[in-house]
């Protein structure tokens, strides 16, 4: 009997193992699968098409190259590799620059032929038209099969999900601002938490400890909306003062925020990594007539190394997922940044802030789920390389 | 001379009271052995002499120790400048996970020796000193934890010889040690009282009798008996040393 219940709670154990594994590989199955979706997506708005005269040599145009020609960006061919011919936008209110209201018909029936005549005649012709007014037998090439190319999104520099005639899903953008964001709030919270490590592991009094452990840890189960808060309400309006910018909600001051954040993580994990330096090294250490400076810093800090360095990367972890206190004091604003006092937005803002807007199955709401695969894959390269260092320690 | 000189010296662990009223005095170059039964304060009563308790939380010490006349309790006394003149091989070998030649410079470096050529003719002198060099000299850049116990303890106390200390403590050295790497470590013993002043505490009363000059017995927090080996070992005074050297107890 007592066999039998054991072996059904090593089976329950096993199951609930095996659930959670599962479950898991599901949502990530499920998120690279619709984030997959995104390179099959049309270039083009739905519902939409882009005709070119049909003597043009260029015969498919880039979501990029496409943003580039409807902005003016682009004005000629020959910078698309084709014949030097200036490029003629042409949208379908334009027609009417073209042709008289009567031409067109008073039910705009006449559309159709007029487009495809427009287009005949023009050489350098692009023009956007709603696939509803594309005539049976259009005399020029027709642009609606091109998908979004992963170029457009890995080398993107643009994101602008809402542009016509092209949506533009650069992930630079994002992916830079995470970074910055990121790597500025490491960079303020490790010399900072490995000095607050060295202090409560090695200089510290148990009573000093004993009160001081347990607000830091309290510090990581805030919300990090009331952080969100205490960066806007606080953080912002003093960076702004301080560094006389336009606007205080800045890349800085999202990595303020998220320092604050790491710093518990870091602070446990180093302090945990100092404590485990064996008392017989910093015995051998002090009696040779080092002092507990030189020992913390030849011997303590030397052997806590990997320790440390999980703590840099568990609290850079953090960082690069934090998503709430993020949004609410970087600004959002989509462009790459090139200083720290600049508004930024990060991968985990985008997708909190969009999903809600993007349509269901949209190129749109694919490419946010692309996202959230880059976000994947970079938290998990940050695990296993915390995998791996606390591996060598051993 | 005294080189060490220990004065009503009662040791406390919060509420427990470890060493009790303990007063004895060590002559330069001698070898002096602490025995006596387990827990009865000899590792407290050497770590009092290089200031290695004060690391312990809650501890009280009364009385005083002088190292070559020098109250070493004295409030300016810089406990980093003493641990430099009292050196101690702890019973456990206890390299750095460093190189064997790093592990000996260590005690250079933080003294704040930066010269290289002074600093690798020092590590050769100790390793020499304590019977190690030939068996290291083309492994310098190996890590200590590559060698064997034995020799990682010679190690230690190569590092320790390496500052030139006045007075060696050792902690039971050999205690972890094979018979041979524990001959080779009493032989080293012999051969270093010529330049130090060394008190070893042992368990083995052959050791004891082998290596010092003179012995101290103690007996839960009291020294009972303190003195030269050959009587400690021939015609003890107290029936307790007695007891204990003859194996009835302990
Ligand atoms: N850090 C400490 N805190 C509290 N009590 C301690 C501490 N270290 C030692 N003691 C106590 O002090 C007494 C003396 O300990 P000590 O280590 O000096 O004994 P010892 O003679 O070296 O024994 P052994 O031969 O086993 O090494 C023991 O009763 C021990 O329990
Ligand atoms: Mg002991």
């Amino acid at each position: 009997m007592k066999r039998f219940l054991e072996k059904l709670a090593e089976g329950a154990l096993l199951l609930s193992g095996s659930i959670t594994s599962i479950t898991i590989l599901l949502i990530v199955l499920f998120l690279f699968k619709e984030a997959s979706g995104l390179f099959r997506s049309p270039v083009i708005e739905e519902g939409y098409v882009i005709a070119l005269n049909k003597a043009n040599t260029v015969k498919s145009l880039s979501s990029y190259e496409i943003k580039e020609i409807f902005d003016g960006e682009i004005s000629n061919w020959a910078e698309l590799g084709g014949k030097d011919e200036a490029i003629e936008v042409v949208r379908l209110s334009d027609l009417t620059n073209y042709y008289t209201e009567e031409e067109l018909g008073a039910e705009f029936e006449n559309i159709p032929a007029k487009a495809s005549e427009l287009t005949a005649s023009h050489p350098g012709i692009v023009l956007f038209l709603p696939k509803q007014y594309l005539a049976k037998k259009f005399d020029g090439i027709t642009l609606d099969k091109e998908t979004i190319h992963p170029g457009d999104f890995f080398g993107g520099k643009e994101w602008y999900p809402t542009a016509s005639p092209s949506a533009q899903f650069g992930l630079l953008p994002l992916l830079l601002g995470t970074l910055w964001v990121s790597l500025g709030a490491i960079l303020l919270s490790l010399p900072f938490g490995i000095a607050v490590a060295v202090y409560l592991a090695e200089i510290a009094t148990m009573r000093v400890r004993n009160i001081l452990k347990p607000i830091i840890e309290l510090l990581a189960g805030i919300p990090s909306v009331v952080y969100g808060f205490f960066g806007l309400v606080v953080l912002v309006p003093f960076l702004q003062k301080i560094f006389q910018l336009p606007v205080g909600e800045t890349a800085l001051a999202g990595s303020v925020v998220l320092a604050i954040m790491a710093l518990p993580t870091i602070i446990t994990v180093a302090e945990d990594a100092m404590r485990t330096t064996p008392r017989a090294m910093k015995e051998a250490s002090l009696a040779l007539g080092a002092t507990h400076w030189q020992t913390i810093y030849k011997v303590i800090i030397p052997y806590s190394k990997s320790g440390i360095t999980s703590a840099a990367v568990l609290g850079i972890g953090r960082a690069i997922g934090e998503t709430m206190a993020v949004l609410m004091v970087t600004g959002n604003a989509a462009v790459i940044p090139h200083t720290l006092l600049e508004p930024v937005r990060t991968i985990p803002a985008t997708i909190a802030a969009e999903l809600g807007e993007a349509a269901s199955g949209s190129a749109h709401y694919q490419a946010l789920f692309a996202l959230g695969c880059i976000l994947f894959l970079i938290t998990m390269v940050l695990s296993i390389s915390v995998e791996f260092i606390s591996k060598k320690q051993k | 001379m005294l080189t060490v000189e220990a004065k009503n010296v009662d040791f406390y662990y919060s509420d427990f009271h470890a060493l009790k009223n303990i007063s004895l005095e060590v002559e330069k170059n001698k070898v002096v052995a602490f025995i006596g039964p387990s827990g009865c304060g000899k590792s407290t009563f050497l770590r009092i002499l290089n200031r290695m308790n004060d690391l312990i939380d809650g501890t009280r010490m009364t009385g005083s120790v002088l190292i070559e006349g020098e109250d070493i309790y004295a409030p300016n006394v810089r406990v980093d400048e003493l641990r430099k003149k009292v050196g101690m091989v702890f019973q456990k070998p206890n390299p750095f996970p460093k190189t064997i030649f790093e592990n000996i410079a260590y005690g250079l470096r933080v003294n704040g020796i930066k010269d290289n050529s002074f600093i690798e003719q020092r590590v050769e002198e100790s390793l020499k000193s304590a019977a190690l060099w030939d068996e290291v000299k083309d492994k310098l850049k190996k890590s200590a934890f590559a060698l064997s116990g034995g020799q990682q303890q010679r190690l230690c106390i190569a590092r320790a010889l390496a500052i030139s200390p006045k007075v060696v403590l050792m902690d039971e050295p050999a205690s972890a040690l094979d018979p041979i790497s524990t001959a080779k470590i009493e032989e080293l013993i012999y051969e270093l009282k010529k330049d130090y002043t060394i008190i070893i505490v042992t368990h083995n009363m052959q050791q004891a009798s082998r290596v010092s000059d003179k012995t101290a017995y103690f007996y839960l927090g009291e020294l009972i008996e303190y003195d030269d080996t050959t009587k400690i070992f021939t015609n003890p005074q107290k029936e307790s040393t007695q007891n204990y050297i003859t194996g009835r107890f302990g």
